[in-house]
């Protein structure tokens, strides 16, 4: 029954009720929807992290990640890797051979780290292949005599082997694309030259468009004339087994796009015998041990199992290498607890002022029902479960406004492109997928029932401090 | 038998500096079935007097026994336990729960005494019969005159058969023929089931019924009368 007067309450003065609502779902779906998209920012970080650089746990000798010392292969790699191949939860083994090395072309060179791998392995444990940039070749697939390498966008550039050309597929495209045509015909003053950087080529249009063009249509431009030219060769140069330099020009197998310019800009990738050829290695060695694990949430569960049996050995999982992703994982939690804190407390007090009001409207009422026999439990109750209706009513429309708006965004994602060069530099991406698991959704539901409760306390304390004797006077 | 026995009780309002004695050395006792009307002045103690047997208040002196209970020796929450079990009241501004039904507000005080449904159903119907309202059972108050209101009232605080039911003023707001037929419910239900009665008023109608009246001036009680 008190269950019932209370929720009939709620109703009395639909106009505040309603406005109270309105106030909770906005700043409940803004609290919801800005955590998915933090936390999608975070997940796609961890994701790309895990599968295109990391991998979840990683095994090589004692000193080889701080030496890089070629000749400190992996001990008994067989046996490592099978038993890796047969504890609980990993799902695939792939062997690496790591080189630093520097990567030139005839306009520049850069320092890199040099990654042999399995090709078909590799595929079963990482995603790097579906990075890809369409146009640039393909991931190892095309048949050739020569050595093939796969290198990020990053490292091309800074290599010069992306340049940036307005064509007439350039103009063409731009055209396609909704670029008004006063533009386009400024830029086809660009018709036909070369840019080496991305910098040029900004500083080539620079005087072409006005600030707001150049806001609004420089990544556009940038991507109509981005150009690539097959069959395009690095030179690779490194330290044999021997520890004599070695090197050799390695065809541009292809060109793959992550979100993480540093990876880019260091890791070339290429297939494991080609490198064993030209660094002398033996057949079957390699310097690391790579396992994919079933899903992300068990690695704390799998790695202390592995790391006892494989003692004599360095044994680390991604968020030991990358403590970095470790911590932002953990400070999700907390960034959600202060963010929900900040929301939930501002609409305390927006619940408290109503239910004061409510309550110093209803004074008669409350004394009458004092008069008669409600006692002060069962009256505190009903104004506490006003507020907390008030709260849940509100909270729920604002958790399914943030989810539908989440599942609405996360289809085509939410493109930040003005904050990607930086955003990009610290590995995270400016394409959010904005996402949320059900615990989330749980904790915000348990958060707003605690809201309610104790926004309800002063109101209701109020509301026992009348005295009934006011209610059976009269007016 | 006697429902209330109140032996030289005293009130007094300590209002500032002000010392006021709102009741002063009363002595009386109301049996089952009275149908009782406390008379006066304004300030003469009248509701006073009946938020003292109600236990809405606690005298400064004296003692109140209603069914077996001392009421000065009750604490707050019993008091309201108290008032729950053998108090009807009805109040010259109606007072039902707005968000309820007509039908609701009889089986309010039922339900916090956790009566059975089918009892609670029962007895409801009875009363909205009682008080010729079976027709407006699903009414909200807002959807009722002054005087439908003031008849549930009564039927509530009828409703789980109290000791006795005080009504302040109950005739106050309503017009003269609400008040006549809101008096010969009570009348009625006075009889029928022997319900004792006790009105403070100043209304000459609520006196003519009464076969008890009792006149207070300055909190002291100056005639006692019972009708033959």
């Amino acid at each position: 029954m008190i269950v019932e007067i209370a929720w009939k309450n709620v109703w009395r003065n639909k106009a505040r009720s309603l406005i109270v609502i309105a106030a909770v779902t906005i700043g409940v779906f803004a609290g919801v929807f800005t955590m998915a998209a933090i936390n999608s920012s975070v997940v796609q970080r961890i994701d790309a992290a895990v599968n295109e650089e990391l991998s979840h746990i990683q095994v090589n000798n004692k000193g080889f990640r701080s030496s890089g010392d070629i000749q400190n292969t992996l001990r008994d790699f067989a046996w490592v890797k099978a038993l890796l191949e047969i504890t609980p939860g990993v799902k695939e083994v792939t062997g690496r051979i790591l080189i630093k090395g520097i990567a030139s072309t005839s306009a520049k060179s850069a320092g890199v780290e040099i990654t042999g791998i399995d090709l078909e392995r590799e595929r079963q444990i990482f995603t790097l292949s579906e990075k890809l940039i369409p146009g640039t070749g393909t991931y190892f697939e095309s048949e050739t005599n020569f050595n093939t390498a796969f290198i990020g966008e990053k490292l091309a550039k800074e290599l010069n082997i992306i340049r940036y050309i307005i064509t007439d597929g350039a103009l063409a495209k731009l055209k396609e694309e909704g670029i008004p045509s006063e533009v386009i015909s400024r830029l086809e003053t660009l018709r036909g030259q070369r840019f080496v950087s991305d910098k040029k080529f900004s500083d080539s249009f620079e005087d072409l468009l006005t600030t707001s063009e150049k806001k609004k249509y420089s990544m556009k431009i940038k991507e109509a004339a981005w150009s690539f030219r097959e069959g395009s060769k690095i030179i690779l140069t490194f330290l044999d087994v021997n520890n004599m330099q070695t090197g050799a020009a390695f065809r541009i197998s292809g060109i793959y796009r992550t979100n993480n310019d540093m990876f880019e800009a260091m890791s070339v990738f290429v297939p494991v015998g080609e490198l064993r050829s030209l660094t002398g290695m033996s057949e079957g060695t390699f310097h690391r041990v790579i396992a994919r694990l079933d899903e992300n949430d068990i690695t704390d569960k799998v790695t202390p199992g592995i790391r006892k049996v494989l003692s004599g050995y360095e044994v680390l999982n991604w968020k030991e290498i990358q403590p970095d992703l470790a911590m932002m994982a953990d400070m999700m939690q907390q960034i959600y607890g202060i963010f929900m804190t900040i929301i939930l407390a501002a609409l305390a007090f927006g619940i408290v002022n109503t239910m004061l009001m409510a309550v110093l409207e209803r004074t008669r009422e409350l004394g009458m029902l004092q008069a008669i026999g409600m006692n002060r439990r069962r009256i505190f109750i009903m104004i506490m479960l006003e507020s907390i209706f008030l709260s849940i009513v509100g909270g729920i429309m604002g958790m399914a406004v943030g989810g539908a708006v989440i599942a609405a965004t996360a289809r085509n994602g939410i493109n930040l492109v003005k904050y990607s060069e930086g955003m990009e530099a610290f590995g995270y991406t400016a394409h959010l997928f904005p996402t949320i698991d059900a615990g989330f959704f749980l904790m915000t539901t348990i958060l707003i029932v605690i809201t309610g409760i104790l926004s309800s306390v002063y109101p209701a304390r109020k509301a026992l401090k009348l005295n009934p004797v006011e209610a059976i006077r009269g007016e | 038998m006697k429902v209330v026995e109140i032996n030289d009780v005293h009130k007094t309002y300590h209002d500032t500096e002000v010392e006021v004695k709102a009741v002063s050395g009363v002595t009386l006792s109301f049996l089952k079935g009275d149908f009782v009307v406390i008379v006066g002045p304004s300030g003469s103690g009248k509701t006073t007097l009946l938020n003292l047997i109600g236990g809405l208040d606690q005298p400064t002196q004296g003692e109140i026994l209603v069914a077996g209970h001392h009421l000065s020796e009750l604490k707050p929450s019993q008091l309201i336990d108290f008032r729950m079990r053998h108090v009807g009241f009805v109040f010259q501004s109606y007072n039902l729960i707005p968000v309820l039904t007509a039908a609701e507000n009889i089986g309010f005080i039922m339900n916090l005494q956790k009566w059975p449904r089918e009892k609670r159903q029962a007895r409801t119907d009875e009363l909205l019969g009682s008080v010729g309202l079976s027709d407006r059972r699903n009414s909200r108050p807002s959807q009722l005159s002054g005087g439908q209101q003031q008849r549930i009232a009564v039927a509530r605080a009828l409703a789980a058969r109290p000791e006795f039911i005080l009504a302040d003023e109950p005739t106050a707001n309503l017009d003269s023929k609400s008040a006549e037929s809101l008096l010969d419910i009570m009348e009625k239900l006075n009889r029928e089931e022997e319900m004792t009665f006790i009105f403070s008023t100043h209304d000459v109608r609520v006196m003519k019924r009464a076969r008890r009246v009792i006149t207070l001036e300055d909190g002291k009680v100056v005639s006692d009368v019972k009708k033959e």
